[in-house]
């Protein structure tokens, strides 16, 4: 419990050195939008940019800005969001549930491929099942996700017009039923599908393998345990660490990576948030945004570091 | 199991039929902010345009019109007024008369208030209006009534009728939240916090719902007075990846794509090669201007020789031809074909090696090799920057490097974001050859901000104005101040026909061409047109019917 | 048989590895001989736009009439060279500070730990654009350097790198602790052997083969960051070709020009292929429990 608690600390400790490290680097981006507004817009005077400047405190040095923005957030609240004009916690939260929504289908579809097929190619080594299921590993893995995203949507909604291309429902009768909101999922969530299930095959089937080359197995086998037995007791239960490591590292990642895909599928979730607050100079949005991105990866490395310990006697002893 | 994952994609598989009486628009941007004031955006400027009618605009024919006033107020119907100001300036009183039948969605009338409000909240320091120009040049706004006003300008300009950043606010709805704190008003306002409130809008439709970063929904204005909504509903949806935005509009996703927001063009053309019988593809050459800043300031490139001789190297009609199938006009000045200003007769560049080679030579380059050098043995070495990923701007940026290369120039292209670019290179002057990128503008617009010698940036004054090359003309500012305030249009068409020699003759920039908008329309959506310049063709939404 | 040539001849025996790598090498070299192989990949010809393949222009030529096969070889060698110097520098930086880590302990164990957690932490696409976008210029390079084709390669290295080590950290410390509470790295420390030797005899070789497999998997990951950061116009910048603009450039008009997008985008996927399945070989053959 005090480790977990350790953790917690250290982990407010990551987040407010994040939040630093990051206002500082988008400080240090040059120009801001309200230069980018006159680039757009010669009737605007460079009047106008120095009062809107001025107004959107864009004229103070960005450590002064951090500073008053830390104070904020120890009063425990996110601001508005200078984009949109809108408190951030409005914006923030839809996307947020968008992104959890098209990262939970696409992990379980993922994992719900990868985890047989790595356990089954484990078993043995060389043969077809093995040699089907690197290729499908090497090719998910080596596949540029706008590209996949692409072909299948015109695969499947243009040429064979069977789902819709993008955006999380219709517009018909108020926003469509379950099943519309079902088929506008299919392809973001099958593009992060594949592109993901890659490397948790070849992980399971890897420390599948792993395990099957250790003495504890020989020794078992020796003593005349079935194939199954061993396979779903000890194999399996050992070579659960690093793959349960990787897919809890994986999560907070999905959260804000998933930028290519929304941005393909005009999916309004977080990957894309974070990237019109960074390009905005939207401090408020993108830090909020960033950190709660980050604290989901470490509440996974946090997760992935208790089923270590609960995996792996050997940890748990030290 | 298999039953039932054959009737789950049946199920998924079967696409629902859409219902006709509405309209989708694809484009590949969100509007940030729906305040008609607050951040200067395309996106919103679009779809604004379908539920708010400015007081003037310029139509399709790049004529100003009245839209919301009665009419344009001219010194000849007496409606406009030349006066003294305050400190003995020549100033113009102008009186408007808001049409009877404008009246706000929620049946309340638009008002002299409203006007008031605006003025209002459009000249305080805080309320994050980003274009208050006009604002700061009225002096005073009378209300005769509840429909006629008298506006006092500080200055009287040719163009002294067109109010068209006059965004009116509905005082009805918006002035409780304004005064109670006007330093938050941007955050407080009902474009963003109520965005389907039907008083914010006047126009034939109104915004019935915002979802952040996907898409808007319009619905008619039951109270609309003018010509009846065709459409039971608008919904403007956004996708930003063009490819993606193609993908959509063929599996019927949307139903359109407008030029304003839509595909760039070599990605269009590739579209209308295709003849998708389905939809009818239009090309409208707008005021987007794209050229080439050179930086003054480099010796190199004061040399007008050195300039002229770029511009003669540069085969702009084959790029025309071949990169854009003969749309995107070349450009000779800052004055598009359309524009009533313009004049024929200015020198122009066609593509001349021999020419550009001598000129080269003239000017102390001479080739040694592949490459040519001056007498102190420098290259011929000329960095072009550009934004990154805007895929036309990089490929002509590609050809002009290919063919100033066979006379011996070595051009450096350097792509940045646009926020790069924008933010410092270009604003501070640091680009040390040329920028290529666009100019927006409203028909007959002065270039004051991009030619007069005051507006040069740099860091006295506060890097103030956009006349980023560095040009400094006397006559040009002459030019530029007559231009202004010249009443007496054949004059001024005069004074703009100098203006276009001068800017030929001494190229404070290399224009190349004027950007074409291309429309993907379905055939059966009849009404829509096209209009080239800053007011976009959503403004006239209400004529647009399936036919 | 020495170790080495054990593991030479068990790589050796592995047939689709080997072929593999003969791909990986033939592709390397086409990279590299790129000047001399293929014509000049900047030579445009907007007469003749967009040809199918002749004699002149094996494999046509694209939207500005430039020979694909030409520009192919060159964006082979900047994505190549981009993928191979990532890889590396993550490879080594996440080994040194895993090992660190994992046999040290204690404090610089947890001091390290943080730190790779809060660096894998970072949600690292955001932030690459957040690194892409910054102005080099105020890091104090020259102009002269900034507009070198190695700078525009360099940076794309470096920011990817400094956010990509993480994972092999991780990896190296926890097979370290894992060895090192093995019987025969106990048994190496009971008979007096020093740290620095047991790093290096003990736990470097048994680190090595996940190092190679998360290396392996990276260099098709940096391919593929290179595209995705091209997609979003913060990757290699052109004129300079790579996979990743091409590919992304091409995606655009793939309904009237296929091969355009074809080219590259087979680049790529045969590039990580072979790379995968040659780091795939290596990794068994130095794996010696699953021979043995």
């Amino acid at each position: 419990m005090g480790v977990i608690l350790a953790r917690l600390g250290q982990s407010a400790v990551v987040l407010l050195v994040m939040s630093f490290v990051i206002y500082g680097l988008m400080g240090l981006m040059p120009g801001d939008p309200i230069d980018l507004m006159i680039a757009a817009d010669p009737h605007l005077t460079a009047a106008d940019a120095v009062r809107l400047k001025a107004l959107y405190g864009l004229d103070r040095p960005w450590t002064e800005r951090y500073l008053r923005w830390l104070a904020q957030i120890g009063r425990g609240e996110l601001g508005y969001s200078r984009l949109f004009a809108r408190p951030v916690l409005d914006i923030l939260a839809p996307a947020v549930a968008n992104t959890a929504l098209l990262m939970v289908a696409s992990l379980a579809l993922a994992l719900m491929v990868a985890l047989p097929l790595g356990i089954w190619a484990a078993s043995r080594p060389g043969g077809w099942i093995d040699r089907a299921a690197n290729l499908l590993a090497f090719v998910s893995v080596s596949v540029p996700t706008f590209w996949l995203g692409l072909m299948l949507m015109v695969l499947f909604a243009v040429q064979l017009g069977w789902l819709p291309a993008g955006g999380m429902h219709s517009l018909d009768d108020g926003g469509g039923g379950l099943v519309d909101r079902l088929r506008h999922l299919v392809l973001p969530t099958l593009t992060l599908a594949i592109a993901g299930t890659g490397q948790y095959i070849r992980h399971m089937r890897a420390a599948m393998l792993e395990q099957a080359g250790l003495d504890y197995i020989r020794t078992a086998i020796a003593k005349g345990c079935g194939p199954t037995r061993v396979l779903l007791h000890h194999q399996l239960r050992n070579a659960a660490i690093p793959v349960t490591t990787i897919v809890a590292l994986e999560v907070g990642g999905l959260f804000s990576g998933a930028l290519i895909t929304e941005t393909v599928f005009a999916w309004p979730g977080m990957g894309r948030l974070i990237f019109e607050a960074v390009m905005g100079n939207d401090f408020n949005l993108a830090l909020s945004g960033l950190l709660l991105a980050t604290a989901m990866t470490l509440a996974g490395s946090i997760l992935a570091d208790l089923a270590y310990a609960w995996l792996d006697p050997r940890v748990r002893r030290r | 199991m298999i039953r039932l994952l054959a009737l789950l994609s049946l199920l998924l598989l079967a696409a629902p039929a859409r219902a006709k009486d509405d309209l989708v628009i694809g484009i590949t941007q969100y509007p940030v902010t729906l305040h008609p004031g607050i951040e200067s955006m395309l996106a919103k400027t679009y779809v604004l345009a379908m539920a708010r009618r400015p007081l003037t605009a310029y139509g399709p024919d790049w004529k100003l019109i009245c839209m919301l006033c009665e009419t344009l107020p001219t010194i000849d119907n007496k409606l406009a007024v030349p006066e003294k100001t305050a400190d003995g300036k020549q100033g113009v009183a102008l009186t408007y008369t808001l049409r009877a039948d404008s009246v706000w969605a929620d049946g309340t009338p638009v008002s002299t208030d409203d006007v008031l409000f605006t003025w209002e909240v459009g000249r305080h320091p805080q309320s994050g209006i980003a274009n208050a120009e006009l604002y700061r040049r009225i002096l005073k706004i009378e209300a005769k009534d509840k429909r006629t006003f008298v506006l006092h300008l500080d200055r009287l300009t040719f163009d002294y009728n067109a109010i068209n950043d006059f965004a009116l606010l509905p005082a009805h709805v918006e002035k409780k939240r304004f005064q109670a704190a006007p330093a938050e008003y941007r955050n407080r306002t009902a474009y963003d916090q109520d965005s389907a409130n039907p008083g914010l809008y006047n126009g034939p439709y109104r915004i019935t719902q915002a979802v952040q970063g996907s898409h808007i929904v319009l619905e008619p204005n039951s109270h609309w007075k003018g010509t009846k909504a065709a459409f039971a509903r608008i919904v403007v949806k956004t996708v930003e990846n063009t490819p993606a935005l193609e993908a959509n509009l063929l599996s019927g996703g949307i139903d359109m794509i407008p030029g304003e927001l839509g595909l760039p063009l070599d990605q269009a053309i590739a579209f209308a090669k295709r003849a998708d019988p389905r939809f009818a593809i239009t090309y409208k050459s707008s005021l987007v201007y794209e050229h080439l800043d050179a930086n003054l300031s480099v010796p190199m490139l004061t040399d007008l020789r050195l300039r002229q001789a770029l511009m003669y190297a540069t085969d702009r009609a084959a790029i025309s031809k071949q990169l854009f199938d003969g749309r995107q006009p070349v450009a000779h000045t800052a004055v598009n074909p359309l524009d009533g200003v313009h004049a024929d007769d200015v020198p122009k560049y066609s593509f001349d090696p021999a020419k550009a080679a001598r000129l080269l030579d003239e000017a102390g380059w001479t080739l040694q090799g592949n490459l040519r050098r001056n007498a102190k043995g420098e290259p011929l070495y000329i960095e072009l920057a550009t934004t990154a990923g805007n895929r036309t701007r990089e490929l002509v940026a590609q050809v002009l490097q290919a063919q100033w290369k066979k006379l011996g120039i070595d051009l450096r292209i350097r792509t940045e974001p646009p926020r790069v670019l924008f933010g410092q290179t270009l604003t501070q002057r640091r680009f040390p050859g040329l920028v290529m990128y666009a100019w927006y503008s409203a028909p007959e617009s002065v270039p004051r901000t991009t030619l007069h010698s005051s507006q040069i940036p740099a860091e006295a004054n506060a890097w103030a104005g956009q006349n980023y090359p560095g040009y400094k003309n006397p006559r040009m500012d002459q030019l530029l101040d007559a231009i202004e305030v010249e009443l007496d249009r054949p004059k001024r068409v005069e004074l703009w026909r100098q203006l276009q020699h001068l800017y030929a003759e001494e190229l404070p920039a290399l224009p190349l061409f004027f950007r074409a908008d291309t429309f993907i329309l379905p055939k059966a959506l009849k009404g829509v047109t096209p209009t080239g310049h800053q007011d976009p063709s959503t403004l006239w939404i209400e004529t647009w019917r399936w036919g | 048989m020495s170790p080495a040539q054990r593991i030479l001849a068990r790589f050796l025996a592995d047939r689709p590895a080997l072929a593999a790598l003969a791909v990986l090498v033939a592709l390397t070299m086409a990279a590299l001989g790129a000047p001399w192989l293929a014509q000049d990949p900047e030579a445009l010809d907007l007469a003749a736009m967009l040809t199918a393949p002749s004699w002149d222009h094996p494999l046509g030529t694209d939207e500005l009439g430039r020979d694909v096969l030409a520009r192919l070889l060159h964006g082979g060698r900047v994505s190549l060279a981009v993928a191979g110097a990532t890889a590396g520098l993550a490879a080594l930086l996440g080994t040194l500070i895993g090992l660190l880590s994992g046999t040290l302990g204690g404090r610089v164990d947890a001091g390290l730990m943080r730190l790779t957690d809060g660096v894998m932490a970072l949600p690292l696409l955001p932030l690459l654009i957040v690194l892409a976008a910054i102005d080099p210029a105020k890091l104090g390079l020259s102009a002269e350097a900034l507009n070198s084709e190695g700078f525009a390669i360099g940076r794309i290295v470096v920011i990817v790198a400094l956010v990509g080590w993480t994972q092999v950290a991780r990896l190296v410390r926890a097979e370290t602790l894992s060895v090192q509470a093995r019987d025969h790295v106990r048994a190496a420390r009971a008979i007096g052997a020093g740290p620095v030797r047991v790093m290096l005899r003990h736990i470097l070789p048994d680190v090595a083969s996940p190092v190679i497999v998360a290396t392996t998997l990276s260099v098709g990951h940096v391919i593929l960051i290179e595209s995705a950061l091209s997609f979003l116009g913060l990757g290699v910048r052109p004129p300079l070709a790579s996979w990743g603009n091409m590919l992304t450039g091409a995606v655009g008009t793939v309904a009237s020009a296929p091969t355009l997008a074809l080219w590259p985008g087979l680049a790529i996927l045969v590039t990580v292929l072979a790379v995968n399945r040659a780091g795939d070989g290596l990794q068994r053959a130095l794996d010696q429990r699953s021979r043995d």
